[in-house]
């Protein structure tokens, strides 16, 4: 016989009660586990998405965003152009090591969206595209012809949508304009699946753009130049430098308040988990005062005990800890789902990140919170006299 | 001398309540020798068991001197205490108080945990054949009838080896046949083992047989006449 | 200021999840439903697939039947085909069905509405791309396959484009230069009837089992 069994065995008397218990420990095990595999998952996803966009800094035209958005999403141009000078002058940087020329053009298309109407986005690209962003790989067909032919390369989403393949024809509505279709890429999971791609020029020519552009994405060599790169940038006229890493920041803001509150919630369930546990653990030794009193009178001290209800209530939190980490596995999607509903801004890709570190971790948070939770009912417990416990206890 | 091994000098018990102080135990001596077997008797609220737990080192005395096995307790602590009982004293209650969620043998094996003793499952096993639970050492205390559980009690008490038995009312709450049967047993122990054992008992014919009867009234030991109640 | 790219990525994002609902499914069911079948009272939903009701068989049957074979990229038999069975109070009066159609231009979503014996009550395109989507959509087009069934459309060589004899072969492409996406339309029509008889007929489907017919 060990004390393992001894306190196992005084679980299983009251199955009930244990398991409601357990059972509390487990939701809270998984609310927490759930949080922290959430944080870690956004941040994770969020960070893959914008290192997806194969640029650390984006130099855009001037303009208060919140318009150019707004006017993009009712389908007007509304974008900020500036001058392709700037690239020139951009590009011979030497602490560049990729940049990339973009021309974002919008067109309206009252067949999307489920016939309510929606914007088609077509980006004219150059060669350096693919060089910033290696996963760009061609499901079919390849490269443009040349920079000025009237072709297209799709993404896999938009290619799906119009059942298009290399040779196929593409008619864009608002500039009444037939393009052929010469490749299509693999699915990127990123908003890239979704656009249209044309050289660079031929977009230029027939959204009548000539000589400009609505972005520069830029790699620098060494990071730790942005600073420097971005101050000298400054004093260009139209042009404003956006780097990723601030983007990012700005985005972690933005839920930083639904983090808040998430956080709470697990504060909450961990706090109600514990006291449940008090309680049961609590009820349980004074309905065994008697026993307690007993087993101090054939030789158990203070601290055996002690030992015994502590074991109690670990036990109580161990197996609730080991439930609440299959729970939250078991119901990622489940979170996932909820989540994206719920937040104002969802990176594609896995938003709950679940660790086998994470699982270890709350399990052993569970094992302390039970030792936590044991002190004083055992203390309580090892604190009777043997004498009283036995003749009071009636 | 050195065969006494219980040695109480003007002992006394006091309870203070909020409305009264209740004397429970009143400036009792006894020395109690190994070997023998006393049996505490008196009428209920004479102090019986009080004066059982307080030999047993189970309660502390208010007053007096109180030598175990040559030590003084007087003064100990339950934390002390605790270290004298272990392996020097086994209790049998009138209730048994077995803990139920053990087995028969797993209760008897319980005080060579708390003694940090090498498993002795064997002697459990050897103590529960001797008091004729040989067939029943799987069975949970709700399982077996009353009888059988203050074997089972008995049983444990004697797993650590004690120097001296204490049993309050051991066959209190038995019927008569299962109560000569639980005498006998420890009688049996007292003679052929030379175990000391210091019992309470309401049971005139018990008492009769034990070595010797200390009586009590209102918490003092007192001649046997005086305690007519039980003459 | 860094807001921008946030909203930008927002509304991206946005884009790639309503390029992702692919499907025939209808736009707005209940308002669609209403408009085909105004005296209706309700409506069941079922999903089917060629996988699901028959297998590899049953797309080679389909695909003899249509007389062209499938689009191996975008006519897998793991496409759900969704029918909205059209009720009046317990009756069945007809069948609302879509097929997407590969098109000169794009992608076509070709919607018909049948009665319960099979017969075209309506016809519409729910997506057209093309600079000539008007004359396509333009009633006086759309309404000339009211009447028609499957077997005015046993005629049609879809391969071929063109029907020797039948009201199939009457009528005319509407169009100057989108003669490819006219026998699209033909095509997509055809595969729609012979996808609602053979899942009607497939016990898989879960589509027949209502009766009504």
């Amino acid at each position: 016989m060990t004390w393992l069994s001894v306190a196992f065995k005084n679980l299983a008397r009251k199955k009930v009660r244990s398991l409601l218990t357990i059972g509390g420990v487990a939701i809270a095990v998984a609310v927490l586990v759930s949080l922290l595999g959430f944080d870690a998952g956004y941040q994770r996803a969020l960070t893959g998405n914008i290192d997806k966009m194969g640029y650390q800094v984006l130099v855009t035209a001037k303009g208060c965003p919140y318009e150019a958005a707004t006017l993009m999403l009712q389908g007007g141009g509304g974008l900020r152009y500036m001058d392709e000078a700037i690239y020139e002058k951009i590009v011979k940087d030497p602490r560049i090591e990729k940049i990339t020329p973009q021309l974002v053009a919008t067109a309206f298309d009252k067949e999307r969206q489920g016939g309510q109407g929606g914007v088609v986005l077509y980006m004219g690209i150059d060669p350096s595209y693919l060089a910033l962003k290696p996963w760009a790989t061609f499901k079919t067909g390849g490269w443009f012809s040349g920079d000025e032919a009237d072709e297209a390369i799709m993404g896999y989403e938009v290619a799906e949508l119009e059942q298009r393949l290399p040779g196929d024809q593409i008619f864009i509505p608002n500039v009444d304009k037939v393009l052929k279709v010469v490749g299509i890429f693999n699915r990127t999971g990123t908003q890239d699946d979704g656009v249209i791609f044309l050289p660079l020029k031929t977009a230029q020519r027939i959204f009548g753009l000539p000589g400009k552009l609505t972005g520069i994405g830029i790699k620098l060599k060494d990071l730790g130049t942005l600073g420097d790169f971005e101050e000298d940038l400054y004093n260009e006229p139209g042009i404003q430098v956006i780097s990723m890493a601030q983007v990012k920041g700005t985005i972690f803001n933005l839920i930083a308040s639904a983090r808040t509150m998430t956080n709470a919630v697990a504060l909450i369930a961990v706090v109600i988990a514990v006291i449940g546990v008090i309680n049961t653990i609590l009820m349980s030794v004074f309905e065994r005062t008697k026993e307690i009193g007993v087993m101090k009178a054939i030789g158990a001290s203070r601290l055996d005990i002690f030992r015994i209800i502590w074991m109690e209530t670990t036990l109580i939190c161990l197996i609730g800890g080991i439930a609440g980490d299959m729970m939250a596995i078991a119901g990622t999607h489940a979170v996932e789902f909820i989540l994206r509903r719920v937040l104002p801004y969802a990176p594609s890709g896995q938003l709950v990140f679940i660790t086998l570190r994470l699982l270890g971790i709350s399990f052993i948070g569970a094992v302390i919170m039970g030792l936590i939770a044991g002190i004083y009912p055992a203390f309580r417990a090892s604190s009777m006299r043997p004498v009283e416990a036995i003749r009071l206890g009636d | 001398m050195d065969d006494i091994l219980i040695k109480a000098e003007n002992i006394s018990k006091v309870y203070r309540l909020p409305a009264e102080v209740i004397r429970a135990v009143r400036d009792v001596d006894l020395e109690i020798r190994a070997g023998e077997f006393i049996a505490i008797m008196g009428p209920s609220g004479s102090g019986k068991t009080t004066l059982l737990d307080i030999l047993g080192c189970l309660d502390r005395i208010s007053s007096g001197k109180l030598g175990i096995l040559g030590r003084d307790v007087s003064r100990l602590k339950e934390s002390s205490l605790v270290g004298i009982r272990r392996g020097n004293m086994g209790f049998v209650f009138q209730d048994f108080l077995l803990i139920p969620t053990l087995t028969a043998l797993e209760n008897v094996e319980l005080p060579l945990l708390f003694a940090r003793l090498p498993s002795g499952r064997r002697k459990a096993i050897g103590l529960l054949q001797k008091v004729g639970l040989g067939h029943r050492m799987g069975h949970l205390p709700k399982q077996l009838s009353g009888g059988e559980r203050q074997r089972v009690a008995i049983a444990r008490a004697l797993v650590t080896s004690p120097k001296i038995l204490f049993a309050d009312e051991p066959t209190g709450n038995l019927d008569t046949k299962s109560g000569d049967q639980v005498f006998h047993i420890l009688k049996g122990l007292n003679q052929k083992d030379g175990l000391t054992i210091v019992l309470t008992t309401h049971n005139n014919k018990l008492g009769s047989q034990a070595g010797r009867v200390v009586y009590l009234k209102d918490g003092s030991v007192v001649p046997r006449e005086e305690s007519s109640l039980y003459a | 200021m860094f807001r921008s790219v946030l909203v930008l990525l927002f509304f991206a994002n946005l884009c790639a999840n309503a390029f992702a609902a692919v499907g025939c499914s209808l736009n707005d069911p209940d308002r669609d439903v209403k408009r085909l079948f105004p005296e209706s009272t309700g409506y069941r939903t079922t999903f089917v697939t060629i996988k699901e009701a028959g297998g590899e068989a049953l797309e080679r049957d389909i695909e003899e039947r249509l007389g062209d074979k499938f689009d191996t990229v975008y006519e897998s038999p793991d496409v759900p085909y969704a029918y909205y069975t059209v009720l009046k109070g317990k009756d069945v009066i007809g069948r609302i069905h879509g097929v997407n159609q590969k098109g000169q231009y794009g992608g076509l979503q070709l919607i018909l509405a049948t009665d319960p014996a099979g017969r075209i009550v309506g016809f519409y395109y729910q997506k057209i791309s093309s600079p000539e989507s008007a004359v396509f959509r333009n009633k006086a087009f759309t309404d000339l396959f009211k009447g028609l069934s499957l077997e005015d459309f046993s005629a049609y060589d879809v391969k071929e484009g063109a029907a020797n004899e039948g009201r199939v072969s009457k009528i005319q492409d509407p169009s100057k230069n989108s003669g490819e996406d006219f026998r699209a339309t033909l095509r997509g029509i055809k595969k729609n009837l012979i996808l609602l008889d053979v899942f009607l007929h497939a016990p898989e489907s879960g589509l027949g089992k209502e009766g009504g017919k």
